[in-house]
């Protein structure tokens, strides 16, 4: 009698725990790109308004969305062009979400030499463009005024000789 | 021919050159490998090119591991798992991958892959290291941007240009505009007038950017710049009327636009208006 409850128990353990190392030794997030909650570092009361995928920016066909469009972008970083002459030379990427309000939070920074190997930067310069990505307010909501939607966006800072050389995308 | 028969002209070459780009890099025909008696490679390549996932979606990238994993020379499958990386900034892992699809497959990825250095990264010198190495697997026509705006050949000079060789830019523009049975895109004289502007000579500008308003006059680049010029020349109408066209058509939504980045002589409205307050008072 045992054997026979145990046996189906059993099986649904085992299917169970197979169903779990499967999602666990996945090297991937849901989505390319995802940004998961990290409580170390993100901010808990940035709020995501999503409840599932969150776009990238460029699935709303439009490109950048910021008020002022790039060149009000270039001119918030235009002191890094001023910045002294150093060697490193090569891009800082930084991800971000902006979320239905146009408010931006989980920031992700990768550093990458001109032949696009991990390298690190000076940290005050990494330092220096984070806050500056921060203090972007002009980002324009995703979807539509009656639809609002969070968004994944990105902003990478070609750097040479320690200055700001362009920014993309 | 009216003007509007010459729009739906216009459209349809657009629309051919567009399709051309397409095709250029369309999905891999599977059945090579089939004639080849090739199977693992066959069900690989039907793996990878059927459906299964969204683009970057864990399940897509796990179909393209599988495909690698049962035919590591496909090259396809390289590529087509760099592309939602490349899309999203990270940037060390889509080089990876975009690398390993050069490697097996150069004359098929140099091109696309230049065009993303130039594209995303305005990596410009790595770019032309592309094209250069593509100019002497291809010597004729070394193909076309991804997106179909443009002839490589004509990125390879917006690299020079923006590496401050500007002359060989202008040099390399005309020598493709020149040869035989080239069609002109539609942005190349557009770039073409921005690189004689820089370089003063500004007849040869006038020239350039009235062409490329004669190729499509769907944009509010050429009249701005057109602007400029008669700003330059201190000529005062012809600048004030050259700015509102160039706001006119901006405003219509007539303006270099690319759903990923921002291209090379784009201009804003910010740019315009700063113009237009100036001629005001010119």
């Amino acid at each position: 009698m045992i054997q026979k409850i145990s046996w189906p128990f059993l099986l649904i353990v085992v299917f169970a725990s197979c169903q779990k190392s499967k999602t666990e030794k996945s090297a991937y997030p849901d989505h390319v790109g995802d940004i998961a909650f990290d409580e170390k570092t993100d901010d808990p009361n940035f709020k995501i308004c999503l409840n599932g995928r969150i776009p990238q920016y460029y699935e709303f066909g439009k490109s950048l969305q910021y008020k002022g469009e790039k060149p009000a972008i270039d001119k918030h970083f235009e002191i890094l062009k001023q910045n002294e002459s150093t060697a490193e030379s090569g891009y800082i990427t930084i991800r971000f979400v902006v979320n239905c309000e146009g408010k931006t939070g989980r920031y992700r920074i990768e550093e990458m030499s001109n032949d696009y190997q991990p390298m690190s930067f000076d940290k005050k310069l990494v330092e220096k463009i984070l806050t500056l990505t921060r203090e972007l307010n002009g980002w324009i909501v995703g979807g539509d005024q009656a639809h609002p939607v969070d968004y994944y966006q990105y902003l990478t800072f070609k750097i040479e000789g320690g200055k700001l050389i362009e920014i993309m995308p | 021919m009216t003007k509007s028969m010459l729009s739906a002209s216009r459209l349809v070459f657009v629309f051919l050159l567009t399709s051309l780009a397409l095709v250029a890099f369309a999905e891999p025909n599977c059945n090579i490998y089939k004639m080849e008696n090739n199977m693992p490679c066959y069900e690989a390549c039907v793996l990878a090119t059927t459906g299964g996932g969204e683009q970057g979606s864990r399940k897509s990238q796990e179909k393209f591991d599988k495909a690698i994993e049962q035919c590591p020379a496909l090259d396809y499958a390289y590529m087509e798992k760099s592309v939602p990386y490349l899309k999203r900034g990270e940037f060390i892992t889509w080089k990876k991958l975009i690398d390993k699809a050069v490697e097996l497959n150069p004359t098929l990825h140099l091109g696309y892959r230049g065009w993303c250095r130039y594209q995303f990264l305005r990596d410009y010198r790595g770019a032309i290291k592309d094209f250069e190495r593509l100019d002497t697997l291809f010597p004729h026509d070394i193909g076309y941007s991804q997106n179909g705006d443009y002839q490589l050949t004509i990125v390879k000079a917006l690299c020079y240009s923006a590496i401050g060789e500007k002359d060989k830019a202008i040099t390399i523009i005309e020598a493709q505009l020149g040869k035989k049975g080239y069609s002109p895109m539609v942005y190349d004289y557009l770039h073409l007038g921005v690189l004689k502007m820089e370089t003063e000579d500004i007849a040869g500008s006038i020239e350039s950017l009235t062409r490329s308003i004669a190729l499509n006059d769907y944009l509010a680049e050429p009249y701005y710049y057109l602007g400029l010029i008669y700003k330059s020349k201190n000529l005062k109408a012809e600048y004030k009327s050259a700015m509102e066209k160039a706001k006119a058509y901006y405003l219509k939504g007539y303006k270099r636009f690319d759903p990923y980045t921002h291209p090379m002589h784009k201009v804003y409205l910010g740019d315009i208006d700063n113009e237009l307050s100036i001629a005001q008072t010119f």
